[in-house]
């Protein structure tokens, strides 16, 4: 048995590390390897040392698609979590009877994004849509526009597509945390006379601070990575005003063909993107809390 | 007890009732694009153009068979199964094993692995899927079940692995040390013992990696050509723009495709939000 | 314990298949099946499809041991990244559609044409094309492709009855065009429709209008790197661009919108003209069967160009040249292009370029008046984005829906194309 046991954890790992290794971590490298070479993805490579990452630092529209995106991120974290927050903790007033208020806005989460984005392509269609057409009905034709096809609005309306879908979900993560604060904390503070406003500003949501932090973490990446909604319903327009780091790659990569500037890119993405979860992990790790999500 | 009769100390009956009433303005405004959509898959063009309100004439399912013939929705809810079930199968297996390793053993190299494991917890999609996609058209995966079952598993191994190693750790010692005296072998521990009382985390782990790999696009889009192969995502997108110009046929496909999870979710609703919190929290 | 052993079978069972799986994936690649057909393209709409399906029954039945596979893809994905990665990948068609000019030398370049000049001259497909067509189809003295039909890539169709309604007659110069547009926008009406969130749409019209404004050699020199497009000349002709947005001429959401909805709008008759390709007359023909609608060329344009130049592309299929099936692929392009087949696609409001095509009684009166035009054209453009590197062409598109959208000036846009493209 025993100089068998010594193999045995590795025969457990070899099929994860394999397929981990050979989709992920081997990728993860060549898109490294590439992102000093210029390539068209099929002809021959040339190395190019840093010339991919210094076109990077001078493309406009590579810098203008991480101000987008930023933007994006800042809307969807009011929203998604903010909203979300805000839902969680009506539906904790009143939990009797919420079930068929969470289905309903949680329904969203569920649905491949590609249908949701398609769905609220005719939302916003300036000829048929939804939103205009209730514009018309509320007396509202004044702020009738061509939602997806305005670069002042575009963004802000994709925005609110991702707010509709992940508000639900943030929702439900916040409302199983606030199942989990004490009741004798919440009963205490009712006999000291709090209302049900106070206690979800100085009670509940204090005691929930880790799950919002997850929540804002996940946000942030997520929204870093966000590709379906622009993809389909603006595919970076109107004019680039919802061009995004992901669809200006895919892009560049895809239909141009410039497979070591766009692994540039990727890498720049992706350096933001992970700096951006080890600073998290390690707000966390300083402030431990008793409830999570 | 207490609970209840403080709330209504606080909340009261009329202020009750205007806050019922707030959550179901908020619930319909949330829900009303669905309905929309249901509504205009039973009318006309000119229906949907001229009244994008009015309740539709005639509730006819003509239309969904029809869309679900000509857009071949079934086939691609057929292709996302295959993909997705062969996904979650490996997730499940490959992850429980390697928890099981992590778990159960101290090794060299441990700690390297765990910590490569962990980085893919926290790397983008964007970080390989270039390289990814060149490897898989040199390797001629492109175009097969394959080119979306090996990403979507290796990309819902980190989380699995992580999360049923909590499990995993939280299970004394004695009961494996136990079935070793009995002279279990180490596939046998982990088949007849570890597995079995990973049943709540797999299944946690489950939802979250089906969802995921039912709902994926970016790679789907990018590896699959094969308009037999596409999985509901891009087989979708492929039909809007084949029939974009009818309209109700487009929102039967939306509607086929969005009731049954729905219906999933109504259902499984409690396993689903577990899953998928504790998927988030990674 | 008999549940147990299975667990433990099960996972072994399942662990080996795995490892077997992974590697068989990565040997087993690039072998394609000898028995089937793969053909390959980008959407041509419901009737054509209808056509190619029957084509491929045809040429099953003739060969029983033969399976035609026919591949649709997204149009805009095809021409991207669908066409280059199916090249690529397993199973890569042995017939697929392509366009004539930059493209088509591309595939050649890469290995990917074969040489058809025999199947052409003594082959299966000869004497069904008048030869002068292979000239422009030809890559280092082989031909690489055989033709099928040619594209109007833009044209302005309007509607007779909104046109008659408000007294009007389709716009022939720019004077015109730009009065015609103000008289429908005072009624409510949409002058011209335009669907352009792909950029093509809108770009392939207004492409063209700047050829003749700018002149063909220049159009073509800046759209193939040789010269700059921040010139007077360039700036001039997008200044009509932005005439026509002062002029209200096209929908507001003409950015926003794809090819297919612009399209809706003229169906729907929300919209007097729409400015596209020779492709809708079959689109009407299951989308709006009781339009009355024509076109007339674009309207002349006071500038260097032939005030006559047509914008179009002919279009076709190429055999792959690391297809095994390069003979059976040669047969089915002549059965493609046989008598009846070409009848079919002419029922299917495609006018394809075999000689045959002529003999038939049924075409469209519009189809064929559009082939006629590109035939008899004094001028051909090439589309940018078919005939020129994509890239470039991409930043012309992007260029002219800024100005179209009244987001740049004209001065700003085409210094903006060479900052994109240097």
């Amino acid at each position: 048995m025993k100089p068998n046991r010594r193999v045995t954890p590795y025969l457990f790992l070899v099929p994860a590390m394999a397929v981990f290794g050979f989709a992920v971590l081997f990728p993860v490298v060549m898109t490294f390897a590439y992102s000093f070479t210029e390539w068209n993805g099929y002809g021959t490579m040339q190395f190019v040392g840093l010339d991919n990452y210094i076109e990077a630092a001078n493309d406009v529209l590579f810098r203008d698609s991480f101000l987008h995106v930023v933007l994006y991120i800042a809307a969807t974290i009011l929203l998604e979590v903010a909203v979300g927050l805000v839902l969680a903790g009506l539906v904790s007033v009143k939990r009797r009877g919420s079930l068929w208020f969470r289905v309903a806005i949680f329904t969203p989460v569920m649905l491949p994004m590609v249908v949701v984005a398609v769905l609220w392509a005719f939302v916003y269609n300036n000829d048929f849509g939804l939103l205009n057409a209730a514009l018309v009905n509320f007396g509202l034709e004044d702020l009738q526009r061509v939602w997806l096809g305005d670069p002042a609005t575009a963004l802000l309306a994709v925005s609110v597509v991702s707010g509709w879908v992940y508000a639900g979900f943030y929702m439900t993560i916040f409302y199983a945390a606030f199942s989990q604060v004490p009741t004798e904390v919440i009963e205490a503070a009712r006999l000291d006379g709090a209302g049900e406003w106070q206690l979800f500003r100085r009670i509940k949501v204090p005691m929930i601070r880790n799950a919002i932090t997850v929540s804002l973490l996940l946000c942030i990446t997520g929204g870093f990575q966000g590709f379906d909604l622009f993809y389909v319903m603006t595919n970076g327009g109107p004019y680039g005003a919802t061009e995004i780091p992901t669809t200006y790659l895919v892009k560049s990569v895809f239909t141009f063909g410039n497979v070591g500037y766009g692994s540039a890119m990727a890498m720049v993405l992706t350096a933001v993107v992970v700096a951006l979860g080890l600073v998290f992990a390690r707000v966390n790790r300083e402030k431990p809390e008793k409830v999570n999500a | 007890m207490s609970t209840r009769t403080a709330q209504r100390l606080t909340v009261g009956r009329i202020p009750g009732l205007l806050f019922t009433l707030a959550l179901v303005v908020i619930a319909v405004v949330f829900f009303f694009p669905m309905l929309w959509m249901v509504f205009s898959s039973f009318k006309s063009n000119s229906a949907i153009f001229s009244t994008p309100f009015a309740l539709p004439t005639e509730i006819d399912f003509g239309r969904w068979a029809e869309a679900w013939e000509v857009g071949h929705i079934g086939q691609y809810a057929l292709n996302s199964a295959i993909v997705t079930g062969a996904s979650v199968f490996g997730i499940l297996l490959l992850g429980a094993a390697a928890a099981f390793a992590f778990s159960r053993y101290r090794f060299r190299g441990r700690n390297l692995l765990m910590g490569l494991l962990a980085l893919g917890l926290l790397l983008p999609l964007q970080s390989y899927f270039i390289a990814q996609s060149t490897l898989f058209t040199q390797l001629a995966i492109t175009d097969t079940r394959w080119a979306l079952i090996i990403p979507y598993t290796a990309m819902g191994l980190p989380l699995a692995v992580y999360l049923l190693k909590v499990y995993l750790d939280a299970v004394p010692d004695e009961l494996f040390e136990a079935a070793r005296i009995d002279g279990a072998g180490d596939l046998r521990v982990f088949g007849s013992i570890a597995l079995p009382l990973l049943r709540p985390g797999l299944a946690t782990v489950a939802i979250f990696s089906a969802l995921s790999s039912w709902n994926e696009f970016l790679l789907a889009l990018l590896y699959i050509q094969d308009d037999a192969l596409k999985t509901i995502p891009t087989g979708l997108l492929a039909f809007s723009s084949r029939y974009v110009t009818d309209y109700g046929l487009l929102f039967s496909a939306l509607s086929i495709v969005t009731l049954p999870m729905i219906i999933i979710y109504i259902v499984f609703n409690k396993q689903i939000v577990d899953g998928i919190t504790a998927g988030s929290v990674k | 314990m008999t549940d147990r052993r299975k667990v433990t079978t099960g996972a072994v069972a399942a662990l080996s298949a795995t490892a077997l799986i992974l590697t068989g994936c990565s040997a087993g690649g690039g072998s394609s099946d000898d028995n089937v057909l793969r053909v390959a393209m980008g959407s041509p709409g419901e009737a054509q499809i209808r056509v190619w399906d029957d084509v491929a029954a045809q040429f099953e039945a003739a060969n029983p041991d033969v399976t035609v596979e026919m591949n649709y893809q997204n149009d805009d994905l095809y021409q991207t990244i669908g066409l280059p990665n199916l090249l690529n990948g397993r199973n890569a068609p042995d017939i697929y559609f392509e366009w004539a000019g930059a493209r088509l030398e591309q595939r050649a370049a890469d290995g990917f044409a074969a040489d058809l000049t025999e199947a052409v001259t003594t082959g299966p497909i000869a004497g069904l094309f008048d030869d002068e067509v292979f000239s422009s189809l030809t890559v280092d003295d082989a031909v690489v492709m055989v033709p099928h039909a040619a594209d109007v890539t833009n044209v302005l169709w309007y509607n007779e009855d909104i046109f008659a309604e408000n007294g009007l007659t389709p716009p022939t110069t720019w004077d015109e065009l730009l009065a015609t547009c103000d008289a429908l926008d005072a009624e409510g009406i949409i002058p011209i429709a335009s669907g352009n969130k792909d950029l093509w749409a809108a770009g392939n019209w207004l492409a063209h209008l700047t050829s003749r404004v700018v002149g063909e050699d220049v159009y073509s020199s800046a759209l193939s790197g040789e010269t700059d497009f921040d010139t007077p000349e360039w700036v001039e002709a997008f200044g009509y661009v932005k005439e026509l947005a002062d002029h209200n001429c096209v929908n507001e959401s003409a950015n926003a919108v794809d090819d297919n909805e612009g399209a809706q709008l003229f169906f729907q008759g929300k919209a007097a003209m729409h400015a596209i390709g020779s492709w809708l007359v079959s689109w009407a023909i299951d989308e709006a069967p009781g339009l009355n609608f024509d076109y007339v060329n674009l309207p002349s344009m006071p500038g260097k160009g032939n005030q006559d130049s047509v914008i179009g592309v002919v279009t076709g299929y190429v055999v792959n040249a690391k297809s095994s099936n390069q003979d059976l692929a040669a047969e089915f392009l002549a059965l493609l292009n046989s008598d009846e087949n070409v009848q079919a696609f002419i029922g299917a409001e495609l006018t394809p370029m075999a000689l045959s095509a002529s003999d038939g009684e049924e075409v469209d009166s519009r189809s064929a008046k559009l082939l006629d035009m590109l035939e008899t054209a004094p001028a051909i453009v090439l589309p940018p984005d078919n005939g020129y590197d994509l890239e470039t062409a991409n930043a012309l598109y992007a260029a002219l829906a800024e100005v179209l959208g009244g987001q740049s000036s004209p001065e700003d846009a085409v210094a903006g194309i060479d900052n994109k493209l240097s």
